[in-house]
């Protein structure tokens, strides 16, 4: 049976993790987002070095597991846990992200760039105004799915002590011993954001396949 | 206005246009006219640089298309396109379909631009239109949606890439109204199509394309009547009769 004065002993301790980990995951979510769509746009960019900055980029940082990444953000300068991981958390969904979104550009017609163009707008203009917006109704349902491995994938602050849930879990159950209960009771935490997410991704899915 | 010289184009080992010599002037309505494969779209687009030419000079305005130091997105301003498929921007309302262009590349306020917009879908007879989207429209109604995107950048040129093929038969009438009625006001026009009542009534020139070169240029009487080329008569007697 399951102790559940761990739970109400350690309440404030559960919630800070919780509060960081969604916080942790919001800013990753965001900066990861904003850097994916750059590198997305340098790898099909229609200027050569650019697009080999992007696939290098893309091909380096998703063949490295996201531990070594995070480690290697926290030990490489001189932040503290929550940045670095964040950091790490960032650079490695950006390449995922940045796959998932050149995937979308390149499901846009070509005709549509070609109309565009053909009235003045620059490359540029043409990929803000019209690719973009087209690109990121394919793109959201792959992105939604990032964003659930996000949030996974933030318990590894815990290894830098980022502070966030796991971490929080780490400290609840050296303290108590009650080694398996806790993470128990963090997976449920876990739960409560990723459950959610996943049925938002599906019912986005549902609604963008309606409007197309 | 438009001059192509000695100009070639190649995808890899393949000619696409060979020697392709062709003066339109100022005003002038030249449909461009041959079977599929011919190289008449790739000859309208390399007007405006979606296609690069392999060699040859070709200007537009006074201007040398391939030259690295023109200002391609100056150039293209000037000149207005229509695609076989519309390629309308989906995710946008008709009227900012219409705006985005005269917004983003000349800078015009939201207030002008809609009072221009409107203006020119008043001009292609669907300005009741303005508030739906393009997926609302018949392909009719879209091209025609199309042709105002073109016109209110105020272009020198309209170049037309087979605007009424993916079009319902009855809906054809439409779009060569509009066409028609852009031609009787001066509009310089290169027109790539199959509708030989739209290039009997409104051509100046025809021309007559295949396998990449101009076999036949002449005045659509001239030509419908006593073409000169072999070529050019079995395609004429083969989309005519049929």
């Amino acid at each position: 049976m399951l102790d559940f004065s761990i739970l109400t002993d350690y309440m404030d301790v559960f919630l800070e993790g919780f509060k960081i980990t969604i916080i942790a995951s919001f800013i990753a979510l965001i900066c990861s987002f904003i850097l994916g769509t750059l590198i997305a746009v340098m790898r099909i960019a229609p200027f050569k070095p650019l697009n080999w900055i992007g696939t290098v980029y893309v091909e380096f940082i998703r063949n490295i597991p996201v531990l070594v990444i995070v480690f290697f953000t926290y030990l490489a300068f001189d932040f503290g846990g929550m940045t670095a991981g964040i950091i790490g958390l960032t650079v490695y969904t950006a390449a995922f992200i940045a796959e998932a979104i050149r995937a979308g550009i390149m499901s846009v017609p070509r005709g549509q760039m070609e109309a565009a163009r053909s009235s003045g707008l620059t490359y540029g203009q043409a990929m803000k105004s019209v690719i973009l917006p087209q690109a990121i109704k394919i793109v959201i349902p792959p992105l939604g799915n990032q964003f659930i491995n996000l949030v996974k994938n933030s318990s590894l602050l815990a290894v830098v002590a980022g502070g966030d849930l796991m971490y929080q879990g780490d400290l609840i159950s050296a303290s108590t011993f009650s080694t398996f209960d806790t993470y128990i009771f963090v997976g449920l935490f876990y739960l409560i954001l990723t459950i959610p997410l996943s049925f938002g991704v599906g019912f986005l899915e549902k609604r963008l396949a309606r409007s197309n | 206005m438009i001059s192509f010289d000695k100009v070639n184009k190649f995808y890899g080992d393949f000619q696409v246009l060979k020697d392709i010599n062709l003066t339109i002037n100022k005003g002038e309505v030249v449909v461009v006219i041959g079977p599929s494969g011919s190289g008449k779209s790739t000859l309208l687009r390399c007007i405006n640089h979606l296609e690069k030419i392999t060699d040859g000079t070709l200007n537009v305005n006074g201007l040398s298309v391939a030259d690295k130091k023109t200002d391609i997105n100056k150039l293209r301003r000037n000149i207005g396109m229509v695609f076989q498929h519309f390629y309308l921007y989906p995710h946008k309302t008709v009227l900012e379909n219409i705006m985005l262009a005269p917004r983003k590349v000349l800078g015009q306020s939201e207030k002008e631009a809609k009072e221009l917009a409107m203006y020119y879908l008043d001009k292609v007879g669907i300005s009741d239109k303005a508030d739906a989207f393009p997926s609302q429209l018949s392909g009719g109604q879209q091209q025609r949606v199309a042709i105002a995107r073109g016109l209110v950048m105020k272009p020198e040129i309209m170049l037309f890439d087979e605007p009424t093929s993916a079009l319902d038969p009855e809906m054809i009438g439409e779009v060569l109204d509009v066409m028609k009625a852009l031609a009787k006001e001066g509009m310089t026009m290169v027109v790539v199509t199959h509708e030989m009542g739209f290039a009997k009534e409104v051509a100046d020139r025809i021309v007559f394309m295949d396998e990449g070169q101009i076999l036949e240029e002449a005045v659509p009487a001239e030509f419908y009547e006593n073409p000169r080329e072999e070529r050019a008569r079995m395609f004429l007697s083969r989309i005519l009769n049929h």
